[in-house]
């Protein structure tokens, strides 16, 4: 019946929500642009609002056990109402995966390796996301854990290390901007960073015991949160007012850690924490993406859609933007736009529909 | 099924390297292929008024040995001070490589000196590449030389091999002395942000003894707007240090109690609190110092160490200390740049108002009414309990 | 040319109706023994047309009345045995009994003459022949459709001795060796429970090679038992001359480069092993034992960590992942670093690097590959040769290949150290010896690829690999992946025995009370007050 036979405990959920949202971290970058040294608040903001829509995909997740996005989506809205929200999903994940592949081939480009082939790196970033989607959700569920350890220890480390270069005081004037830039920047981080567990709605099915599901995830939402606020608050006190200017703030805040002329040249730290991170973002973003479309055409397995689907998602990343700066307009302009309906309306409006018709019982009765 | 596993694994594999070989190796530079850079001078060409670059780069088969047996390679040095013209900085980096015939290194680049003449006509706009170009740092030290930068990087110290380390490494020590601090590309960029503050750069000079040069920080310049407006000496430039509170340590000279002589404190400990007000429409920065200083060296007979002689000194300390502060002060107001950023501080405590000060700031800053409070404490006095001396003894 | 090919060819196809032919009276061997002795010893030795074939007939009894032969094969069965416990009995002891005893009856025979233990009554002439060829002397009767098997075999063996693989500085010194009773009888020695089963069985249609699986029944998983009984009846080969045979037809992923299974040369080992609720394999004629499942954490924990006391025993550990981190990255994390990332160097690093390198007519990469394939060869070289000549080798590999090498300036001083430190630090996790010299290579050749970059993607991959990895079952990353946090207490660090109080999960019998030790034996001194107060 199933596409995937995995299954991942609501522990491994902690992680797995922990380590997506951590992927993030390069993003803020976007947010920074806007709200300055107030993004740490605009990332609290961000997940108050979030968090309780992100708990009704639990709830939705909750009443139909066992089923992702897509055939929930069928089910309420009918098969050809639920198809076509189905696939206006599936280009929001097609979207925001080459958003974040992108982001990968930047990072190389602009600051490690300068003079390789920008599609080089894409098609070895997204070929190793596509080995480990293969290796099914169970896997990824099992090394989550290893992912958050490795962005907790790298983000407290960097924190620790940059201590003496802090100054706090550039978090005043705590209220400066015009509200109209702080709504932009809570708009931008309760999608980009928060919004897209929506993707989650594809794994929660997967989930052995629901009873702590709630919990678990808010738990690793709130970890991710923790990660990306202990960025900014970083990044907004060892650079200051320099922090907007920069490409990637958080990597010239690790750039200037200095001790004793010894501890000195770390890029490394954030360049693996950042690559290791986006990776499981992406490999979580194709799994959903591959399973969704498998899902959506009736496949048996996904399996043989994964490479063609990451091959699709580099041709996306390395054409449809031109330069870093088309990018950033259009994730910060267009992505957060069309992503709302399916980040904060959909998913509500399904556990609502579901409840007035008493969707899940009426269907279970069918299948047993 | 076996045989679909391998054919789909070799093709997986044969894909993997055929990626490679169409794709890798482009990124690699070999070690031998660089030129590592490591000073950087900005001039200004005299005759046709481009930028005039000199890169201090290393030469990779003398650099490691020791200056003893250098005589193998040409002129026993251990860098290679090339320069070019171009429009543009960068420009002029690329136009290195007609004579290095490799690219330029920056990476390692561990100071940026520019020339009096370029400070004087404004460093916004050659900045831009020093903070933009990915292989610099912005820890990359940023220097103004006394006249040319090139010569600054052609003075060779006597015990460092570089220049550029060299000058580096004298940066590095300012706390020592306190009398300068220092300024990296980051720092830098943040001030020129600020709509008020006035960065400040250390001053490199050379000064010419019996047969050979010697490069020393001979205080700070100040910055406005991006150009050069004036030299702070060193004095001065530990008065701005004292309302910061970045003065590490440092050495204080005040008379001893009874004007025989004089004490010597070695600073060890300063704290500063700088709380900004506005009182009926005046600004009022009341300045709270606390210090802490050991009593390192003393000239008179006289015992000092005893709770009189203690309070004695401690006063003029404070004094001391207020006089370098006013220095300062004075010194700000006679460029009207406000290097202390007490617009900054302002701005943070009195967001509102602030709209309103920042338009005519260069009006309001000398009006602003300073509240010096300094509290001096010694809390040692090394290994002497008494001084060296007879007749203290026989009182 | 093709003549010759055609000539292999031809004595291929002879060699195949030549096995054909041999192979041919083992389809009758089912058959039943007759009772005429005659019949059978033509038939016998028309199978066995060998010399060392030992057939001594006689007969025996009152009036010797009674025919008979023992058959056995010269060189495996113990003569003095032979002829102590069968013939002497058989020829003399028989007058001894009354008159009218029919010794055409086997039965009569075992229970009243043969003075030798481990006797099996066979009927068919296959069943006979394997135990002949076991090294049992057959004993037949004229008259008697059945024949006994007496266990007379000798078997030389090597004394026990502490096995070479795994020395160890404190802990038992004995090793297993190539005779698997013996090994048994060390694993019984340890195991003193009437819970450790021994299942035997016979794989190879050759070798006829004897095969045991070890366990306990209490603490193993059903489950894992029953995987292995099926995965074992699953091979079908003619011969199994070691350990490895069976390692490589019953592993998981055989296109792995990680080892699933896990081989120990200690009693103490396997026997810790089994007591954790793992199956021990054992195989005559090597002293090298199969345990299953095998978890990854397994490599770098060695006997001595629970022999030692916790600290320094943690530190080792933590060495051990060290070691195989710098053996597998080593020279990657290099190459990386000085191709293309040059800016992560500190300064005066980079300038004596450069400086070193300054001579050097290869790429990096390529310098890293020739060192590396020095090394290989040195230590192959090394093992092979003879003891002496080995160290010889070392010593002019060490001095002409890097000493002189970096003197022609081929390769810089630098590269030296690395490889060197590679090559020091790849002895530590003998266990994962094999993955780690072949992740080296792949590693090295992603980071002259790609730099980090390559180095990342590598390395993510093989956690991936990793993660997906079971060993029967059990997931070859625990109990790091997925976590579990009472196994974590025996992986980087090793924690006092008294707080490893409960077996490991994912391996033993999946029971709430699986302990293996009272919780609360932390040793503490004896308390006055706590005593004065009663």
């Amino acid at each position: 019946m199933s596409i995937e036979r995995g299954k991942i405990n609501s522990q491994q959920l902690l992680f797995l929500i922990a380590g997506f949202v951590q992927g993030s971290i390069l993003l803020i970058d976007f947010t920074v642009g806007i709200t300055e040294h107030q993004t740490w608040m605009v990332i609290l903001a961000g997940l108050a609002i979030s968090a309780p829509v992100i708990l009704s995909y639990v709830a939705l997740a909750k009443r139909f056990p066992g089923m992702n996005l897509v055939q929930i989506n069928d089910m309420v809205y009918g098969r050809f109402l639920g198809k076509a929200v189905s696939m206006y999903y599936i280009f929001f994940f097609v979207m925001t995966l080459s958003f974040n592949i992108r982001d990968v081939g930047e990072l190389y480009v602009t600051f490690l390796m300068q003079d390789t082939p920008f599609i080089f790196f894409l098609v070895v970033f997204a070929a190793t996301c596509a080995y480990a989607v293969t290796k099914g959700i169970e896997v990824l569920g099992r090394v989550s854990h290893l992912f958050v350890v490795t962005g907790l220890f790298v983000i407290i480390s960097t924190f620790i290390l940059l201590i003496d270069q802090m100054d706090f005081s550039n978090f005043l004037p705590l209220f400066e901007l015009p509200f109209i830039r702080i709504f932009q920047g809570i708009h931008i981080v309760s999608i980009i960073p928060f919004g897209e567990t929506v993707a989650f709605l594809m794994i929660m099915g997967r989930l052995n015991k629901t009873e702590h599901a709630v919990k678990r995830t808010f738990f690793g939402l709130s970890i991710g949160a923790l990660s990306l606020l202990v960025v900014a608050v970083r990044n907004t006190a060892v650079l200051g007012r320099t922090q907007t200017i920069w490409t990637s703030p958080s990597f010239q805040s690790i750039r200037l850690i200095n001790i004793g002329t010894v501890l000195t040249r770390m890029d490394f730290l954030i360049g693996i924490a950042q690559t290791v991170l986006i990776f499981f973002k992406c490999s979580l973003f194709l799994y959903v993406l591959v399973v969704a479309v498998s899902q959506l055409f009736g496949l048996k397995s996904y399996l043989p859609l994964v490479l063609p689907l990451a091959g699709i998602e580099v041709i996306v990343a390395a054409t449809v933007f031109q330069s870093p700066v088309d990018h950033a307009m259009i994730t910060q302009n267009a992505g957060i736009i069309y992503s709302v309906p399916l980040v904060f309306i959909f998913p509500p409006l399904s556990l609502l529909i579901a409840k007035i018709r008493g969707l899940p019982k009426f269907e279970r009765g069918k299948e047993t | 099924m076996i045989k679909k596993i391998t054919s789909s694994i070799m093709i997986f594999i044969l894909c993997f390297f055929m990626l490679f070989a169409l794709t890798g190796c482009l990124g690699a530079r070999e070690i031998n292929d660089l030129e590592i850079v490591i000073g950087m001078g900005v001039d200004k060409d005299e005759d046709t008024g481009n930028i005039l670059l000199t890169a201090q780069v290393v030469k990779k088969d003398t650099a490691g040995r020791t200056s003893g047996d250098a005589s193998g390679g040409g002129d026993g040095k251990a860098f290679w001070n090339v320069s070019s013209t171009g429009d543009s900085i960068f420009d002029a980096v690329r136009q290195v490589t007609h004579k290095t015939g490799n690219r330029l290194f920056i990476s390692h680049n561990q100071a940026v000196i520019f020339g009096n003449d370029i400070a004087q006509e404004g460093l916004q706009e050659y900045i831009d590449f020093f903070l933009r170009a990915h292989e610099m740092r912005p820890t990359a030290l940023i220097l103004v030389a006394e006249d040319r930068a090139s010569d600054i990087l052609d003075a060779k110290p006597e015990t460092e091999k570089f220049p550029a380390m060299n000058i580096a490494k004298l940066v590095d020590t300012y706390g020592f002395t306190s009398h300068f601090y220092e300024v990296n590309m980051k720092d830098f960029a943040s001030c020129l942000m600020s709509p008020t503050t006035a960065p400040l750069v250390p001053l490199v000079s050379i000064v010419q003894e019996k047969d050979c040069m010697d490069i020393y920080v001979s205080g700070m310049v100040a910055f406005k707007k991006g150009k050069m407006i004036g030299k702070l000496n060193h004095d001065e430039v530990r008065g701005l240090l004292w309302v910061l509170g970045k003065v590490k340590s440092g050495v204080l000279i005040v008379p001893s109690p009874d004007e025989q002589g004089k004490a010597v404190l070695e600073i060890v400990r300063v704290k500063s609190k700088v709380t900004p007000e506005i009182k009926d429409g005046s600004i009022v920065m009341h300045i709270k110092i606390k210090e802490e200083s050991s009593l390192s060296e003393q000239t008179t007979a006289e015992n000092l160490a005893t709770d009189k002689a203690f309070e004695k000194i401690q006063e003029a300390t404070a004094e001391v200390i207020r006089q370098e502060i006013m220095a300062a002060i004075d010194k700000s107001r006679e460029l009207n740049a406000d290097i202390f950023g007490f617009g900054e501080m302002l701005h943070k405590k009195y967001s509102s108002k602030w709209k309103t000060l920042k338009d005519n700031w260069d009006e309001i800053y000398p009006t602003i009414e300073l509240d010096i409070d300094v509290e001096t404490k010694i809390i040692k006095t090394d290994l002497l309990k008494k001084p060296v001396s007879q007749s203290e003894e026989e009182k | 040319m093709f003549r010759y090919i055609f000539k292999k060819i031809g004595y291929l196809s002879l060699i195949n109706k030549h096995m054909l032919q041999n192979t041919k009276p083992g389809k009758n061997n089912n058959k039943p023994i007759s009772p005429d002795l005659e019949k059978n010893l033509e038939v016998i030795k028309g199978i066995l047309h060998s010399s060392d074939l030992a057939v001594h007939e006689f007969n025996f009894g009152h009036d010797r009345r009674f025919k008979g032969a023992l058959i056995f094969i010269d060189n495996l069965a113990d003569k003095k045995e032979i002829h102590k416990n069968i013939l002497q009995p058989l020829m003399y002891d028989a007058l001894l009994l009354p008159m009218d005893m029919d010794f055409t009856q086997i039965d009569t025979i075992w229970k009243s003459l043969i003075s030798m233990t481990d006797n099996v009554k066979v009927t068919l002439l296959g069943d006979l022949l394997d135990s002949l060829l076991a090294g049992a002397a057959i004993l037949l009767i004229d008259g008697s459709k059945e024949a006994l098997a007496i266990k007379a075999g000798k078997r030389d063996a090597r004394s026990i001795e502490e096995p070479g693989t795994e020395a160890v500085v404190r802990g038992p010194r004995e090793g297993f060796i190539e005779n698997v009773n013996v090994n048994i009888a060390l694993l019984r020695r340890k195991i003193k429970d009437t819970d450790l089963c021994v299942e035997k069985y016979v794989i190879g249609e050759k070798s006829k090679t004897d095969v045991y699986i070890v366990y306990l029944r209490s603490v193993a998983n059903p489950k894992l038992i029953e995987e292995i009984r099926t995965r074992l009846n699953r091979i079908k080969i003619e011969a199994i001359l070691e350990s490895g045979y069976i390692e490589q037809f019953i592993e998981d992923s055989p296109y792995s480069v990680f080892p699933t299974v896990s081989n120990s040369e200690k009693p103490d080992k396997v026997a810790a092993k089994i007591l954790e609720g793992r199956a021990a394999i054992l195989v005559d004629g090597t002293p090298f034992v199969l345990v299953v499942p095998m978890v990854f954490i397994e490599s770098f924990q060695s006997v001595e960590d629970y022999y030692a006391r916790p600290f320094f025993a943690s530190a080792i550990r933590i060495i051990r992942f060290l070691s195989y981190i710098i053996s597998t990255l080593g020279p990657a994390i290099y190459v990386a670093l000085t191709v293309f990332h040059q800016e992560l160097i500190p300064t005066q690093l980079l300038i004596s690097i450069a400086e070193g390198r300054e001579r050097v007519p290869f790429p990096a990469i390529l310098e890293a590959f020739l060192m590396l394939f020095a090394f290989d060869l040195l230590r192959e070289a090394g093992v092979r040769l003879p003891k002496p000549v080995g160290q010889t080798v070392g010593i002019v590999g060490a001095l002409v290949l890097g000493e002189a090498s970096v003197q022609a300036g081929l390769i810089s001083p630098i590269m030296v150290i690395v490889v060197s430190a590679t090559a020091i630090a790849s002895f530590a996790v003998p266990a994962q010896t094999d993955s780690g010299t072949i992740l080296r290579y792949i590693y090295l050749a992603l980071a002259g690829i790609a730099g980090g970059f390559g180095v990342i993607m590598g390395l993510l991959a093989t956690l991936m690999h990793l993660a997906s990895l079971r060993s029967f079952g059990t997931p070859y990353l625990w109990p790091v992946s997925p976590l579990n946090l009472s196994g974590i207490k025996d992986v980087f660090i090793r924690m006092p025995l008294w707080t490893m109080s409960k077996r490991p999960k994912a391996i033993s019998r999946n029971s709430s009370d699986s302990c293996n030790q009272d919780p609360g034996l932390m040793p503490a001194p004896f308390k006055k007050g706590s005593n004065d107060s009663k």
